[in-house]
């Protein structure tokens, strides 16, 4: 049988859908008896939504770089129109 | 093409429109960074995402909709920078650096497996109700600034930007197995910063 420490390693694998039908199955079995690890794979779910969903500043440097990769962009086309 | 969302943003690109290139930048930068400094590191990463964007704008009409734009954008910056390596030697990917909350290791199984301790509780159970405390925004900022350069660009290349493992070893030129790896190193540890600070309320 996968013990505690054993599921956990292959957390990923459960959190990724990357699993062998054997894994899938022992993996089942084993959420089913145990609270612990079900908590635990309950939390890994919410700690990737958290990171999915972190906030990100956003930032001026952005802005000026977008400004200027338009221009090159439009003297580009200006470039072509004239030759 | 067969990605119509691209498509549409791609003429708006051609034609030099700068809303279109403020979209691209801002869907993109994150993901671009995080390829540049997991190949480079963090000192050289910035300056191979600006070659990178140079190369995007004077390249646009090669872009040919085979791939996604996304998967385009990542592989210019994957290429830029693999160029740069090229007489250096790439650093260990394979890094593991300790996180400031721990992570799930050993210590926390009994002999035969089965939990020490068992995990805590938490008091909330959805992302929004967590990132509304300012305190662990700045906690989990902590950790992931804390990770290896390999480590955090997988995990925001797999959590944040919802890329395959496959896709992630082919840009990186790490195996399957190392990106597994990282990737499970990486998501311990921010698991163990929220578990400890659903327990104890502080950093
Ligand atoms: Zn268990």
């Amino acid at each position: 049988m996968l013990t505690c420490k054993q599921l956990v390693e292959r957390s990923g694998d459960l959190l990724d859908n990357r699993m062998s039908l054997r894994t899938r199955i022992s993996m089942r079995t084993h959420l089913l008896m145990c609270i612990n690890c079900r908590r635990f794979i309950k939390h890994m779910r919410l700690s990737q939504a958290v990171v999915r969903r972190l906030p990100v500043e956003e930032s001026a440097a952005l802005d000026s770089l977008a400004a200027r990769l338009s221009e090159i962009r439009q003297g580009k086309q200006r470039g072509n129109h004239q030759s | 093409m067969n990605y119509p969302d691209d498509s549409a943003l791609l003429a708006r690109l051609l034609s030099g429109e700068q809303k279109a290139y403020r979209e691209l930048v801002a869907t993109y930068q994150g993901a671009m960074r995080a390829v540049a400094f997991a190949i480079v590191g963090s000192r050289n990463a910035d300056e191979v995402v600006q070659d990178a964007w140079l190369a995007v704008v004077n390249n646009l009409e090669g872009f040919q909709g085979r791939s996604s734009l996304k998967t385009w954008l990542l592989t210019i910056t994957a290429n830029t920078a693999k160029t740069r390596l090229k007489h250096n030697r790439r650093e260990v990917l394979i890094d593991d650096l300790p996180g400031p909350h721990g992570t799930i290791g050993d210590e926390h199984f009994a002999d035969d497996g089965h939990w020490l301790l068992a995990p805590h509780a938490w008091h909330q159970d959805t992302p929004e109700k967590l990132l509304m405390e300012v305190e662990l925004r700045e906690c989990l900022e902590k950790t992931l600034v804390s990770l290896s350069a390999s480590q955090g660009s997988v995990l925001l290349l797999r959590e944040r930007q919802g890329l395959e493992l496959e896709e992630i070893c082919n840009l990186l030129d790490i195996s399957l197995s190392n990106v597994r790896v990282l990737l499970h190193r990486a998501r311990l540890k921010v698991f163990a910063t929220l578990e400890h600070f659903e327990e104890t309320g502080k950093c």
